[in-house]
């Protein structure tokens, strides 16, 4: 390894408002080195991502590239300078040939201006052949596999002459014989000398891939460590800030009595044989890392994604292979998406919001005004939205009470099974605890709950029993306890 | 679960700000500022402007495009366009005048079968839109090619002078004797009324908008948004044939040549009322708000033309010039009223977010 770091941060901090993002942050990159970046959500990981990436170009501390003191104005201008970032969202054209993909934006020209085919085609069939595939660069990039997207995204920007390389959560969306590829292409990377920021979930593999980690908390760095010189237990114990104490609880998993939901093998493109049920009066969650399937799980129960095949049963009434979301509403699931702004009206005021599904039942042929806020002024008592403006407009609120909008949609008429994805993201400490405490009411209401996110604390804090979920299957059921915590959650995934 | 108090009732929400309520005033009233500067113009430079019979005048000009625009304000409140509507109001006229003057169908059959065929070519509009994906620019500009290609096979290219006794009188009817109201002009308020009351005050109506404003959030609250789409274009269509009625009586004959001025004249007066074209906003008040002001424009041009010649064109010994300037004129008055609305759009969403 070299002597002098090809990329140098020292003491970066950064701030959004009130909240302190980053707070005197180092971080360095070696020529041919892969650095981890890990932490916990919410711990700066992006922050910093974006830093590096230039995508956020003001902030405090110095920015060293090759020495040289550095302001990147914006990702383009960031990869200019050989620094490029590949995005968990891949930016491919999947209809496009795999070596258009390749020179996607700078396709290399004959002399009279069009684009040199031939030229294009050899060189992409030959960079790939260095990073070890053979495969057509002729045919649509779509005929191929997610992880060959990845592939491609890489050597495109590598090809625009990236010598640092920023992958985030580049694992999460691919199968495990695509994550051993995945691996593989990094160690030929590294053995190109090229220097990787690999951000990842999944500790496992950091500590295949890795030569160094750096471990961020709560926008600080709290460690960096070798791989060759530390242990799984030492790394997740730097995440979480106290000793690791990852035993499982052993109490059997209760079985249901009185089940509400039944789901057996429900297999589609992102997840596989999911078998749960949910009982009356059980609050049950299903977690897992972003892109691990669980919330087109949700999805698929509400009629919004389709599967392949699978039972979905409701009080021992099998649903039909396809159905609507008006079916599912029919039927009585009732369902609040991890994005408000896809499933409420901003621009529209509250009680619209909260009366739309209800319309036929409030009023029939056409509902009054007085007879939509006699149950939409009730719902938002019970869940405390602050302020209490029936009539005011959705997008004024706070993200939590656009929130607590949405759950209110469900209470006036309640259904048989509410599922609820990332119940509490995005909000602060005061309005995270008021949500969570109106779906713990729930229970004892006799809802049938199922709770979807990728937040530990969410899950561990109301569910009596979680699942979690990775990579698209179901890999453990747990009975939630005192003796469980995010330890052993996270060791799971 | 606790029982719903309608007694109990808080309080309205909270006043606007003042400046926020400034903001949102220009905006819903743009258009009626539009409309008396044009009006307060053309009663300046014109002396017959103003004058009982050219008001009324307006109102009759107008109508066919209340009516048009009636349908088209349901399409573009989904956040949907329907560009088949100029093709639609001549295929009716030349399918209604067929079937009378050619095939010896009586009333009410000919009425009835032209508005069913033409609500049928919309739902088919609609169908394609939805389950088959088709944009509904495409769909409907397809099923325009094909109205106006029926228009034009079974006319021959012929115009044909005789009509049925029902599309003369919806054409050029009058209630209340010689001097009394026009039937198309009342037919044009009740469309409007009727939609309206629909639009306000119905649970479709409401189903419509939330289309419009978010088609993901109103799918996932159980609207089925393909029906609304389908069932938007349908009234499109229904609109179109009853135009394509009023309009054959009123030319006294039914002409297998389109008026594509048709289609941009109602787009044209719907979006400058304040309907927007990416669905969710706007309404029948705006759209009679765009009419008048369509129908004052296009009217106060006609009588500077009788009475006026600017100028400042040195063209005055051509008398007809403002006759053949009216559309360009027309046109940068649509582009100066529109730009006006989306920078006051602008401003009051900034003032949101500010």
């Amino acid at each position: 390894m070299n002597t002098s770091p090809i990329l140098q941060l020292k003491q970066i901090s950064k701030r959004f408002g009130g909240l302190q993002a980053l707070q005197n942050v180092d971080f360095d990159l070696y020529e041919g080195e892969t650095h981890a970046l890990v932490g916990e959500n919410g711990a700066g990981k992006s922050t910093l991502m974006r830093i590096l990436s230039g995508v956020y170009p003001e902030f405090e501390g110095e920015f060293l590239f090759d020495n040289r003191p550095t302001q990147l104005h914006s990702p383009s201008d960031a990869l200019s300078r050989g620094i490029g970032m590949i995005h968990q969202e891949l930016s491919v054209l999947p209809q496009l040939s795999v070596a258009e993909n390749v020179f996607l934006g700078r396709q290399p020209l004959t002399p009279f201006r069009t684009i040199d085919w031939g030229r294009m085609n050899r060189v992409a069939d030959e960079e790939l052949a260095k990073l070890g595939f053979e495969i057509d660069v002729r045919r649509p990039l779509e005929t191929y596999s997610l992880g060959i997207h990845q592939v491609v995204e890489v050597l495109r920007v590598i090809l625009s002459g990236a010598r640092v390389l920023i992958m985030d959560e580049p694992t999460s969306a691919l199968s495990p014989a695509e994550v051993e590829r995945l691996v593989e292409l990094i160690n030929r990377l590294r053995s190109q000398n090229r220097s990787i920021i690999y951000i990842s979930h999944f500790l496992e593999e950091v500590m295949r891939v890795a030569d160094r980690i750096t471990v961020l908390r709560d926008g600080r760095k709290v460690a960096m460590l070798r791989k060759d010189e530390t242990s799984m237990n030492q790394l997740i114990a730097h995440i979480l800030g106290h000793e690791v104490n990852a035993s499982l609880p052993t109490a059997a998993v209760r079985k249901n009595t009185n089940v509400m939901l039944n789901v057996q093998g429900l297999t589609a493109d992102a997840f596989q044989n999911i078998d749960f049920d949910v009982g009356v009066g059980e609050v049950v969650g299903l977690y897992g890392p972003v892109g691990a399937g669980h919330f087109d799980v949700a999805r698929a129960l509400y009629g919004m994604y389709r599967y392949d095949q699978g039972t979905i049963t409701l009080e021992g009434k099998p649903f039909p292979r396809t159905f609507s979301a008006r079916d599912a509403i029919r039927r009585g699931i009732a369902y609040a998406t991890e994005s408000r702004r896809k499933s409420l009206f901003l621009d529209q005021a509250n009680y619209r919001n909260i009366t739309l599904p209800h319309l036929a039942r409030i009023g029939g042929f056409a509902p009054s005004e007085r007879k939509e806020l006699a149950v939409a002024e009730p719902a938002m008592k019970r869940v405390h939205v602050q302020p209490h403006e029936p009539t005011s407009e959705v997008g004024k609120l706070s993200g939590g009470n656009q929130q607590k909008v949405a759950i209110a949609r469900w209470l006036t008429y309640p259904p048989k099974v509410l599922i609820v994805s990332e119940p509490t993201r995005g909000m602060d400490v005061g309005a995270k605890n008021e949500v969570l405490s109106i779906l713990r009411t729930f229970r004892n209401e006799g809802y049938a709950v199922l709770i979807v996110s990728s937040e530990p604390e969410t899950v561990l804090a109301v569910c009596d029993r979680i699942l979690v979920m990775s990579r698209g299957k179901i890999v453990r059921e747990l009975e939630n306890s005192e003796d469980l915590n995010k330890d052993a959650l996270m060791r799971l995934i | 679960m606790t029982t719903a108090q309608p007694e109990a009732l808080s309080p309205r929400s909270r006043p606007e700000t003042t400046a926020q309520a400034r903001g949102r005033l220009l905006r819903t009233l743009a258009p009626l500022w539009t409309l008396l500067a044009l009006g307060g113009f053309f009663a300046i430079v014109s002396d017959s402007f103003l004058n009982p019979i050219n008001l009324n005048n307006i109102l009759v000009q107008v109508s066919t495009l209340a009516i048009l625009g009636t349908g088209m304000t349901f399409v573009l409140l989904t956040g949907e366009i329907d560009l088949s509507i100029a093709a639609l109001v001549t295929w009716i006229g030349v399918l209604s005048a067929h079937f009378f003057a050619n095939l010896g169908v009586g009333e009410p059959w000919v009425t009835l079968s032209a508005l069913v065929v033409s609500t049928f070519m919309g739902l088919i509009s609609g169908i394609a839109t939805t389950r088959l994906r088709i944009p509904s620019f495409m769909a409907t500009l397809a099923m325009s090619l094909i109205a106006s290609g029926l228009a034009i096979w079974i006319s021959q290219g012929r115009i044909v002078f005789e009509l049925s006794p029902w599309v003369q009188y919806l054409g050029s009817g009058r209630i209340g004797g010689q001097n009394g109201i026009r039937v198309m002009t009342v037919l044009a308020a009740l469309c409007l009324l009727i939609a309206f009351l629909v639009l306000r005050y119905t649970r479709f109506g409401r189903y419509v908008y939330m289309t419009g404003a978010n088609k993901s959030a109103a799918r996932l609250a159980g609207v089925n948004t393909d029906n609304i789409v389908i069932a938007c274009l349908a009234i499109s269509g229904f609109t179109a044939g009853l135009a394509g009625l009023v309009l054959t009586g009123r030319l006294a004959s039914a002409q297998p040549q389109v008026i594509n001025s048709l289609l941009i004249d109602t787009i044209g007066a719907v979006v400058l009322g304040g309907t927007s074209l990416a669905g969710g906003r706007g309404g029948v008040l705006q759209t009679i708000m765009g009419l008048l002001i369509y129908g004052t424009l296009r009217n106060g041009l006609d009588n500077i033309g009788r009475d006026f010649d600017p100028p400042f064109l040195g063209l005055t010994s051509v008398e007809p010039i403002n006759q053949f300037a009216k559309d360009f004129i027309t046109g940068v008055v649509l582009l100066f009223a529109l730009v006006v609305n989306v920078l006051l759009a602008g401003r009051s969403s900034r003032d949101k977010t500010g």
